[in-house]
């Protein structure tokens, strides 16, 4: 069975040369984004055989949407939120506005596109863009991001700062009909820690139409022994398709976690890689999607034990009602230098529905036998009775008690997002799925 | 490691590591082409719907590609297999009339002690051709059926057509293609309604001419009620160019009957063993897979079970120990098409000396197989860091009230178990010896006492030398 390449129309060396328009834009930037073109042009959307069954882009309307070409500078402007130490807000495809607090000021944060970077000549910061290979070459999603972004978003945090209030990276999608492709890079230098709230939210007006298209990354770089909580909560409409890719390079004893929320889009694909370079580093990620009515939740995460004493925590957990699906990808590779290795993958799925589904494919591949732990576990199942009766027999009614167990099981998400009040966003936005359920239940 | 403990372990491979030179009463030219199909089953005599049936699997064998999601198959080279060896004129019912050199060849083998000892029939298959098959007296007059494929293909022809090719479909992949196309020799085994056949059935399979390929068939039908337990053996002479074994297994498990079969693979490292093993479970039956792969250069194989019958059961219990210059990409199926089916599979992977073992498996509950349960566990050994183990499982529930649950581990001998044993006085390689014997103990406590006696005798020799 061989797989198609993706044929993107809004993919091509023309769009790539008409994004890099900016002032600023280094030549190695517009040569990466030439060899993404070919890459996507020539590359199978699927090139890992071990997930090329579990690959389904039937949703998509790709051609039924405006992608922009624009480049996109950032500039200041926005209103910072309550507790943040920075925003950055990109709306649709037209703008990209940042607004500073004072600890993000004090601490030399830097926010800005990638060629007002190399203006700024923070050689740092553009090394570790540069030399980083941030995305992965054989994943043709990937190379979409690096061919035709339109605006490269850099925040980085300079050795030694300590950012305690989180940083806010706010996406909005377009009108329907229209699509936009963009690239977050997060740098951290050598001891810095800092905490990221990404939200994908709707377009303001959300007015449902034709599909539209949201295409982004989060590429992460972290010098030795600094240290990032990233937290991200994707609640677009039903007819968006988001792709998002998620790069993560960890040096000597950096530390990582993501906490990852996926609510909406048709089609939600994600991949994230780690990278466990430096001996002693480790990355926790704990991800989850609910998906209602005809969603597709396609998690794909890749985690590559490279140097010694590495650890890998990762948990992927899923709730599928009505007609929704998830398919949870994951390899795990243990390298032969990656003595002292401790990896776990957790992929957990709950159907709620007769007509959903849950694909789980942990996999491992370990060429290093020396380690703490090298485990996966998984398992699908409906909510657990013994609980539901253990909770009704506390006083609840069945589907509050139904209700508490399915939240409790995405909990470990929501505690940790970084701000209070996203935080119970979050849970407004759970609870908001759950009368689906009971009409799906009633039906 | 001292002489001691070597001499300790008898080395029984190099009495497998023999070939015979003999004069084959037919060989084929290498190579495949139509004429080859069409000389097979002019040879063997055949209806005119089983040329059909091998041509048109021989066309999707020919458009099929070479799987590409496991490496190292681009390497056969199809043109130089000879695929079709006879060695005698018929299938013999009786030891003495097997011919002289075939028969000293499965004497070393310790065939016929074998049956006289515990089984309730064998068969033996040399190359191309099942050379011996008996049954004991009491099960035939019950209708118990044990033969050759080929020769049931004749004595039994409505109830082979009605089954043949109905499990695993010659278009089901590259190698059941092949299969159904140049297929020869095999068990055929038909169990009545309601007949308890006490003690197994015992197949042998000897590959012993260099590049040959065997290409078995079996079909195992066990009428409803109805139980027996299948057991395989393997080997093959080591020639320094490989050789080719693309068998077929179909097993069809009527209602409330229950079917084991078990396979111990040891052909030798110069073997490509790439093997469909797939049964039917109807209603409240109960199919077993205990297999074992410990020999040959790559093996493919995942036995699978597809319970198509309310209430049927599965149980896979897959083993593998992989040495030098071998992958073993092995694993298990369970497929849920109907109400309260139950599947377990169980894998234990060894890999050493520069090894690789990969479980490859997948659990499946289909829309409409409601109440569904299936546990999945996955344990792999790796004894030093030149080995590679990998674990690919596969998870598809399409059901809501299915538990599922799956659990994979992946380690070396913990020093602390080794230190325990030695100040137990044991030497450190005795200790790792038993710690893998312990290991892989959850398949040979389902073998009869004779086979879990050989098989640990297999692993300690794949053991020896393994320790720096």
């Amino acid at each position: 069975m061989s797989v198609p390449s993706l044929a993107l129309a809004f993919v091509s060396e023309e769009a790539a040369r008409a994004a890099s328009d900016l002032v600023g834009e280094p030549d190695w930037r517009l040569a990466q984004r030439l060899e993404a073109v070919e890459r996507v042009r020539t590359l199978p959307a699927e090139t890992n055989q071990l997930f090329t069954p579990y690959l389904d882009l039937r949703a998509t309307r790709f051609g039924e949407v405006a992608v922009a070409t624009t480049a996109r500078p950032v500039t200041d402007g926005g209103t910072l939120p309550e507790g943040a130490s920075l925003l950055v807000e990109v709306a649709g495809a037209t703008s990209a506005t940042r607004v500073l607090g004072p600890d993000a000021i004090a601490g030399g944060v830097i926010v800005d596109d990638l060629a007002g970077v190399v203006r700024s000549g923070a050689a740092w910061v553009v090394d570790a863009i540069r030399d980083g290979a941030t995305l992965p070459v054989e994943d043709p999603f990937a190379q979409v991001a690096a061919a035709v972004s339109t605006l490269d978003l850099v925040v980085a945090v300079p050795a030694g700062v300590r950012l305690e209030q989180p940083i806010v990276i706010r996406w909005r999608a377009g009108a329907p009909g229209t699509g936009s492709v963009g690239r977050t890079f997060l740098v951290l230098g050598e001891g810095a820690s800092a905490r990221v709230l990404e939200e994908q939210l709707p377009d303001a007006a959300t007015d449902s139409g034709p599909q539209r298209l949201w295409w982004g990354t989060t590429e992460v770089s972290l010098a030795a022994h600094a240290s990032l909580e990233l937290a991200g909560l994707q609640d677009f409409d039903q007819d968006t398709v988001a792709v998002v890719n998620r790069d993560a390079r960890l040096d000597e004893g950096a530390r990582l976690q993501w906490a990852l929320a996926s609510l909406g889009g048709v089609l939600h694909r994600s991949r994230i890689d780690n990278r466990l370079l430096g001996r002693g580093s480790s990355v926790h990620q704990v991800e989850i999607g609910f998906g209602s009515g005809a969603q597709l939740f396609d998690l794909t995460s890749y985690t590559r034990h490279i140097g010694e004493d590495t650890t890998g925590d990762l948990l992927s957990k899923g709730v599928f009602t009505d007609r929704s699906r998830g398919y949870i990808k994951g390899l795990i590779e243990i390298q032969r230098t990656a003595l002292g290795t401790d990896s776990y993958l957790g992929e957990f799925g709950m159907l709620l529905t007769k007509r959903s589904r849950s694909v789980t494919i942990p996999s491992l591949e370990i060429d290093q036998p020396n380690v703490r732990r090298a485990a996966h576990s998984s398992s699908v199942g409906p909510i657990d009775e013994a609980q539901v009766f253990y909770l009704m027999s506390r006083g609840l009614d069945r589907e509050t008690a139904r209700k508490a167990i399915v939240l409790g099981f995405l909990e470990p998400v929501v505690a940790r997002i970084p701000l209070p009040e996203v935080q119970e966003r979050l849970r407004a936005l759970l609870d908001a799925k759950w009368p689906r359920v009971e009409s799906a239940i009633a039906a | 490691m001292t002489t001691d403990t070597r001499s300790a372990v008898q080395d029984r491979r190099a009495e497998y590591a023999f070939h015979d030179d003999l004069i084959y009463l037919h060989e084929a030219k290498r190579g495949l082409t139509r004429a080859t199909i069409e000389e097979i089953s002019s040879i063997k005599g055949e209806p005119e719907w089983m040329l059909q049936y091998r041509l048109r699997a021989y066309d999707h064998f020919l458009k099929r590609p070479m799987p590409s999601w496991t490496d190292g198959l681009d390497r056969i080279d199809f043109d130089k297999i000879v695929y079709y060896r006879k060695p005698s004129e018929r299938e013999e019912k009786s030891w003495d009339d097997v011919p002289d050199q075939i028969k000293a060849t499965f004497e070393r083998l310790g065939i016929p002690e074998a049956e006289r000892k515990f089984l309730a029939g064998v068969g033996a298959q040399y190359d191309s051709e099942v050379v011996y098959h008996s049954v004991k007296e009491e099960l035939s007059k019950l209708g118990v059926v044990f033969m050759g494929t080929d020769q049931a293909l004749h004595e039994y022809p409505d109830i082979f057509r009605k089954y043949f090719g109905t499990v695993v479909p010659a278009e089901d992949n590259k190698f059941s293609a092949l299969n159904g196309a140049v297929w020869s020799g095999g068990s055929f085994v038909y169990v009545p309604k309601g007949v308890e056949v006490p003690l197994p059935l015992q197949a042998y399979f000897r590959i012993n001419g260099e590049n040959t390929g065997q290409f078995e068939r079996t079909l195992i039908v066990v009428d409803e009620g109805a139980s027996v337990h299948y057991i395989e053996g393997c080997t093959a002479p080591i020639y320094a160019t490989d050789s080719l074994h693309v068998a077929v297994v179909e097993v069809v498990a009527l209602a409330r009957s229950r079917v084991r079969y078990t396979t111990i693979q040891n052909w030798s490292n110069d073997v490509y063993n790439l093997v469909t093993k797939r049964a039917h479970a109807y209603e409240d039956s109960t199919v077993e897979w205990i297999d074992a792969n410990t020999g040959s250069r790559k093996t493919v194989k995942y036995p699978s079970i597809y319970l198509r019958g309310r209430g049927a059961t599965a149980d896979i219990i897959s083993v593998a120990v992989a040495g030098r210059g071998q992958h073993q990409d092995t694993g298990a199926k369970a497929i849920h098409l109907a109400p309260d089916t139950r599947s377990r599979i169980v894998s234990k992977s060894v890999s050493k000396d520069g090894g690789r073992a990969s479980y490859r498996g997948q659990v499946k509950v289909s829309p409409g197989a409601t109440g569904a349960v299936a546990s999945v566990r996955c344990d792999a050994l790796m004894l030093d860091d030149e080995s590679r183990s990998d674990t690919y499982p596969y998870i598809d529930i399409q059901e809501d009230d299915t538990s599922l649950s799956h659990e994979a581990t992946v380690g070396r001998i913990s020093a602390d178990q080794v230190f325990y044993l030695m100040s137990r006085g044991l030497t450190e390689n005795e200790a790792q010896n038993l710690i893998v014997q312990g290991f892989l103990e959850v398949f040979t406590k389902e073998l009869p006492m004779e086979y879990a006696i050989e098989f640990n005798r297999l692993v300690k020799l794949e053991m020896e030398g393994s320790l720096g």
